[in-house]
C-alpha cells in the first residue's frame, strides 16, 4: 500500500447536519465516522453535554468532556443560534447545500420556528430530514420527558434484567448501563437515514423520518415480546443469563482471579458436549466424573445437570484465571466468554490485530488519546474516525466564511448578537 | 399500496440464522428489499428448537413464534448448498443479486467455495455483509458467540448491575438484536456506496467488536484519566451514583437524584416505575406532585449534592410514596407535572397497556399459514415517502422454491421435480410438508 491518500469513506461526499442533544449524538459519531461531513450545530457556548463527565483529569470544562469527545468524533461545529432570525437564515442556507437533517427538538419546536421539513424541502426536494426522539412526533407520550433510565423501564430492558433471589434478595429490575437507550434509537434512526439515501440514489428525491427511541427499546428485547405474544408468558430476571419462563441453570462462575466467566452449560447438555466438556476439563484434571459411561444415556446427564455445572464446571473455572479459561475453552470449541471490565479490552490481541484501536490527535492539547474504533472492517471504503469532537464554534470561519461567504466583519456582528 | 419502497429491486441473498443475521435481513426487507433465505433443515437453528411454539401446535419447523416474528418479509429457498449442483444454484442467484449476508463462523463460506474473491467472479460488485462472531479477521476469527458471550467479553456484561454483587448483565441477547443492526447499517452503507461508486465490498463486522463501542466513554475514561471500571460503587446498579463511593460520573448521563426504581401499587413483580430528576426545578416539582411531604422540604434534600448524599433516606421517603400509586397513575401524574418518570414494562405492559405503542401501531396482527393471526412487531421509523412495513409473513420453509427455482431463476417444472428427487431441494430422507408436494404437482 502507498501512503497516498487514505481510501474515502462509504458516505463519502454528504453532507449532513446535526442538530443534537445526547438522544442523537450517536446516530450523528456513527454517519461521521462512516465518512461523511457532519457539522454539528450547537448553540452558541456550546450543546449541553459539554457539561457531562467525565472529564480530562477530572477538571470540568466545556472542552474536556470525554462523553463528548467520544460520541461527537469525525464531525466539524459551529454555533448557530435558530432562535434569531439570522440565526434560521443561516441555517436555511446550510441545509439548501445538505443531504441529511437530523434534529433532536421537542415536537413542533423545528415547526416553530419555520424549519421543519415542509419549509426546508421546498428549497432543497433532495434533502432528508430525520427527527429522532423520546417517543416520536405523535401520541400521547409524545411531549412526555426521559432519560436513558426511564427508556430502559419502558422499553422492556429492565423487566429483563436483574438477579437471582438468592444472588440479591428482592433486587430491583436493573436496567444496564451506558447510556444504550440512545444507542438503540441511533441505530435504527442511521438505518431509516440510510434507506432513504440509498432510495435517493434511485429516485432522486428526500423525505422525512419520524424515528421514536422508545419503540427502537421496546424492539430490542430479544424473544421477550414473542414469548408473550405465542405463550402468554411474562419472562423472570436472573442473574447474568436470559430472562426466562422458569429458572434456567446458571451461566456465569467466578474464576480464580475474582473475575467471573460465562460458559454457557444449561441446555446443551447431551452426551456428545459431556464427551467435549470432560476433554476440556481433563486436559487440567478436573474431568470429574464425567467419563463415566453412564453419561451415554441423556436420562443420566438430564439428573446429574447440577452436579455437572454447580460441581465440575464452577470448581474447573474456580481453579484457573478467568482469561486462561475463556481461550482454552474457544479453542476446544465452547462459546463461553470472560466477563471483562472495559478496561481489559486493551489488552485484547484480537482487536489489535484489527486495527481497533485509534490514536485521536488533539492538537489544541498537544496529545493524542486511544478511542475505541469501528465494528466493522470494510475492504472498499474503510469506516474510521476521522478527526476528534469539535471545539465550541471550531469551524465557524471556515463554514460561515469560507463556505457561505460571509466578512469577518458579519461574523463579528453575528457574534456579538449572540447568533453564533 | 402502491407506495414505493426505499430498497425497490434490491436483492439479498441471505444465508444467516439464529438471531442476529436474520433480524438484520428482516429490517432490509421491512424496506422493501426482497430477500432470499437460503435454508437447509438438517443445520436448522432458528426455526428449531423452539420455546415459542403456541401450546396449541405441534412444535415443528413452521411454528415457532420468535421465528416469525424475527423474519417477516423474506421468502425461503430450500437448497444444499453443500452439493455441487446446490453451490450452482446459488451462484446463479448471486448473480443477480446485490448483497449477500450471512453469520456463520470466519470460514464457512469460504469452505463452501462462495468466498469473497469467488462472489466477485460471480457478481462484481456484491456488496458480502459476514456477520461472524469475532470476524473474518484477526487471530481469534474462530472463536464464537451467542449474545451473552459477546456482552461478556466485550465489556457490557460488567456495567450492568449492583455493586458487590455479581454483573447482573442483559437479560437477554441485546448483541443479536444489536448485531443485527450493524449488520443492516453495514449493507445499507455499502449499497450507498455502491450506488455512488459502482464497487462493491466485502463488510466483515463482528458481534464481540461491534460491542466494544457500546462502552465509549467508560473506555476514554481509562485510556485518558486511567480510571478503569473496577472501582468502588460501579457499576451503581439503576442510580446514577452509589452513596459512599466516590462521586464519578457513572457514564448513563447527568449524575443526578433521585434516579431510581421504585415499588408501586399493588407491588407485583414489574409494579416498579423510575423516577429521574435532572435539576432542581425537577426536584420540587417532584415534591408538590407527592404533595408537598414535610420530610421532602428538610434543607439536606434541597440541593443536587444533599440529594446524592442522603440517597437512600431520599430513595426510602420517595417508595413509601410510589407504593401508593399503580404505575400509569404515577406516570401520568408526574408527567403532567413535568417530572421525568416512567413505568417498568414487561412485554405483556408494552403489547397490551402502553398507550403509545398502541397509538404509534407498533403491534400489528399479521397471518401466518402455521401459526394464525399474531401481532408482529413493527418498525420504530416513519419514513413519509417509502415507508417500513411487514408485508409478508415468515415463510414456511422452503415456501418459495418453486417460486424463485422457476420463476426467477428460469430452470423448468421438471428441473425442480428433479431436484427435489435427488437431495438438491430437499433431504430426500426427509419427509416433505404438503405444500412441497404441492409446488411439485
Amino acid at each position: 500500500m502507498s501512503e497516498a491518500q487514505p481510501l474515502p469513506g462509504p458516505l463519502a461526499g454528504l453532507r449532513i447536519l446535526e442538530l443534537a442533544d445526547e438522544t442523537g449524538q450517536f446516530c450523528g459519531k456513527l454517519l461521521g465516522d462512516l465518512g461523511a461531513d457532519v457539522v454539528k450545530i450547537e448553540p452558541p457556548g456550546g450543546e449541553r453535554n459539554r457539561h457531562v463527565g467525565p472529564f480530562l483529569d477530572d477538571i470540568p470544562h466545556p472542552e474536556r468532556s470525554l462523553s463528548f469527545w467520544y460520541y461527537n468524533t469525525s464531525k466539524r461545529g459551529i454555533t448557530l443560534s435558530l432562535e434569531t432570525a439570522d440565526g434560521r437564515r443561516l441555517f436555511r442556507r446550510l441545509a439548501a447545500t445538505s443531504d441529511v437533517i437530523l434534529e433532536t427538538f421537542p415536537p413542533g419546536f423545528p415547526a416553530s420556528l419555520g424549519l421543519d421539513y415542509d419549509s426546508l424541502s421546498l428549497q432543497n426536494p433532495r434533502v432528508i430530514m430525520c427527527s429522532l426522539t423520546p417517543f416520536g412526533q405523535t401520541g400521547p407520550w409524545r411531549d412526555y420527558l426521559s432519560s436513558d433510565l426511564l427508556h430502559m423501564a419502558a422499553g422492556g430492558e429492565m423487566a429483563s434484567t436483574g438477579y437471582d433471589q438468592a444472588d440479591a434478595p428482592n433486587a430491583p429490575p436493573i436496567a444496564p448501563g451506558g447510556g444504550n437507550a440512545w444507542h438503540m434509537g441511533g441505530h435504527f434512526a442511521c438505518m431509516a437515514i440510510m434507506a432513504a439515501l440509498v432510495y435517493r440514489t434511485v429516485a432522486g428525491q428526500g423525505q422525512y423520518i419520524d424515528t421514536s427511541i422508545h419503540e427502537a427499546c421496546a424492539l430490542t428485547t430479544e424473544a421477550a415480546i414473542a414469548n408473550y405474544i405465542y405463550r402468554g408468558e411474562v419472562v423472570r430476571r436472573q442473574t447474568g443469563r436470559h430472562h426466562a419462563a422458569g429458572p434456567t441453570p446458571r451461566t456465569q462462575f467466578q474464576a480464580k482471579d475474582g473475575t467471573y466467566v460465562c460458559a454457557l452449560v444449561g441446555g446443551r447438555l447431551n452426551p456428545k458436549y459431556i464427551g467435549e466438556l470432560a476433554d476440556l476439563l481433563d486436559s487440567y484434571g478436573m474431568a470429574g466424573d464425567l467419563r463415566d459411561p453412564k453419561y451415554k444415556d441423556p436420562a443420566v446427564i438430564a439428573a446429574n445437570t447440577s452436579h455437572i455445572i454447580d460441581d465440575l464446571v464452577a470448581n474447573f473455572i474456580a481453579s484457573l484465571p478467568a482469561e486462561e479459561v475463556y481461550h482454552a475453552a474457544q479453542d476446544r470449541g465452547f462459546t463461553w466468554g470472560v466477563v471483562r471490565a472495559p478496561e481489559a479490552l486493551l489488552d485484547d490481541a484480537h482487536l489489535h490485530d484489527r486495527g481497533f484501536w485509534k490514536e485521536v490527535e488533539h492538537p489544541e492539547l498537544g496529545r493524542s488519546f486511544v478511542y475505541p474504533g469501528e465494528a466493522a472492517i470494510y475492504n472498499g471504503s474503510p469506516w474510521r474516525i476521522s478527526r476528534r469532537a469539535p471545539l465550541i464554534g471550531e469551524h465557524n470561519i471556515e463554514i460561515f466564511g469560507d463556505e457561505l461567504g460571509l466578512s469577518r466583519g458579519e461574523l463579528s456582528i453575528l457574534a456579538e448578537n449572540r447568533v453564533i | 399500496m402502491s407506495r414505493p419502497r426505499a430498497l425497490e429491486n434490491i436483492r439479498v441473498v441471505d444465508f444467516s440464522w439464529v438471531r442476529a443475521g436474520p433480524w438484520a435481513t428482516r429490517w432490509l426487507g421491512a424496506l422493501g428489499a426482497e430477500i432470499i433465505k437460503i435454508e437447509w433443515p438438517e443445520n436448522e437453528r432458528g426455526r428449531l428448537p423452539s420455546t415459542t411454539t403456541p401450546h396449541s401446535l405441534e412444535v415443528n419447523l413452521n411454528t415457532s413464534g420468535n421465528f416469525n416474528d424475527t423474519n417477516v418479509n423474506k421468502k425461503s429457498l430450500s437448497l444444499n448448498v453443500r452439493s455441487a449442483k446446490g453451490l450452482k444454484i446459488v451462484k446463479r442467484l448471486i448473480a443477480i443479486s446485490d448483497i449477500v449476508i450471512e453469520n456463520f463462523s470466519s470460514r464457512v463460506l469460504q469452505k463452501w467455495g462462495l468466498g469473497y474473491q469467488e462472489l466477485c467472479k460471480v457478481k462484481p460488485d456484491i456488496v458480502y455483509v459476514s456477520m461472524s462472531g469475532y470476524g473474518h479477521t484477526g487471530r481469534h476469527h474462530h472463536y464464537t458467540t451467542f449474545g451473552p458471550v459477546a456482552q461478556a467479553v466485550s465489556g457490557l456484561t460488567y456495567i450492568s448491575g449492583l455493586p458487590d454483587k455479581p454483573p447482573a448483565g442483559w437479560g437477554w441477547s441485546y448483541m443479536d438484536d444489536t448485531g443485527g443492526m450493524y449488520g443492516a447499517m453495514s449493507a445499507l452503507t455499502g449499497l450507498y456506496h455502491r450506488n455512488m461508486t459502482g464497487r462493491g465490498q466485502h463488510i466483515d463486522l463482528s458481534q464481540m467488536v461491534a460491542s466494544v463501542p457500546l462502552n465509549g466513554p467508560a473506555l476514554l475514561d481509562f485510556t485518558v484519566n486511567g480510571r478503569g471500571s473496577r472501582r468502588a460503587g460501579y457499576p451503581p446498579g439503576n442510580r446514577a451514583h452509589w452513596p459512599g463511593t466516590p462521586l464519578v460520573n457513572n457514564y448513563r448521563g447527568p449524575t443526578v437524584a433521585p434516579h431510581n426504581a421504585y415499588r408501586t401499587h399493588p407491588g407485583e413483580y414489574n409494579d416498579w416505575c423510575v423516577i429521574v430528576c435532572h435539576s432542581d426545578e425537577e426536584w420540587q416539582r417532584l415534591v408538590q406532585v407527592m404533595g408537598g411531604p414535610a420530610w421532602a422540604s428538610s434543607p439536606k434534600f434541597a440541593t443536587a449534592i444533599g440529594r446524592l448524599q442522603h440517597q437512600q433516606e431520599l430513595d426510602e421517603q420517595i417508595e413509601a410514596w410510589s407504593m401508593t400509586l399503580g404505575k400509569y397513575e404515577l406516570t401520568q401524574r408526574c408527567q403532567a407535572a413535568g417530572v421525568r418518570a416512567l413505568p417498568v414494562q414487561s412485554a405483556e405492559d408494552r403489547v397490551e397497556h402502553d398507550p403509545q405503542l398502541r397509538h404509534r401501531e407498533m403491534y400489528l396482527a399479521m397471518e401466518h399459514a402455521a401459526l394464525g393471526l399474531h401481532k408482529v412487531q413493527n418498525a420504530p421509523f416513519k419514513l413519509s415517502e417509502t415507508p417500513a412495513s411487514n408485508h409478508l409473513p415468515s415463510p414456511l420453509i422452503g415456501q418459495h422454491t418453486r417460486e424463485i427455482v422457476e420463476s426467477l431463476l428460469g430452470f423448468s417444472h421438471e428441473e425442480l421435480r428433479v431436484g427435489f428427487a435427488d437431495g438438491t431441494f430437499w433431504p430426500t430422507n426427509r419427509k416433505r410438508f404438503p405444500y412441497m408436494e404441492e409446488m411439485l404437482q
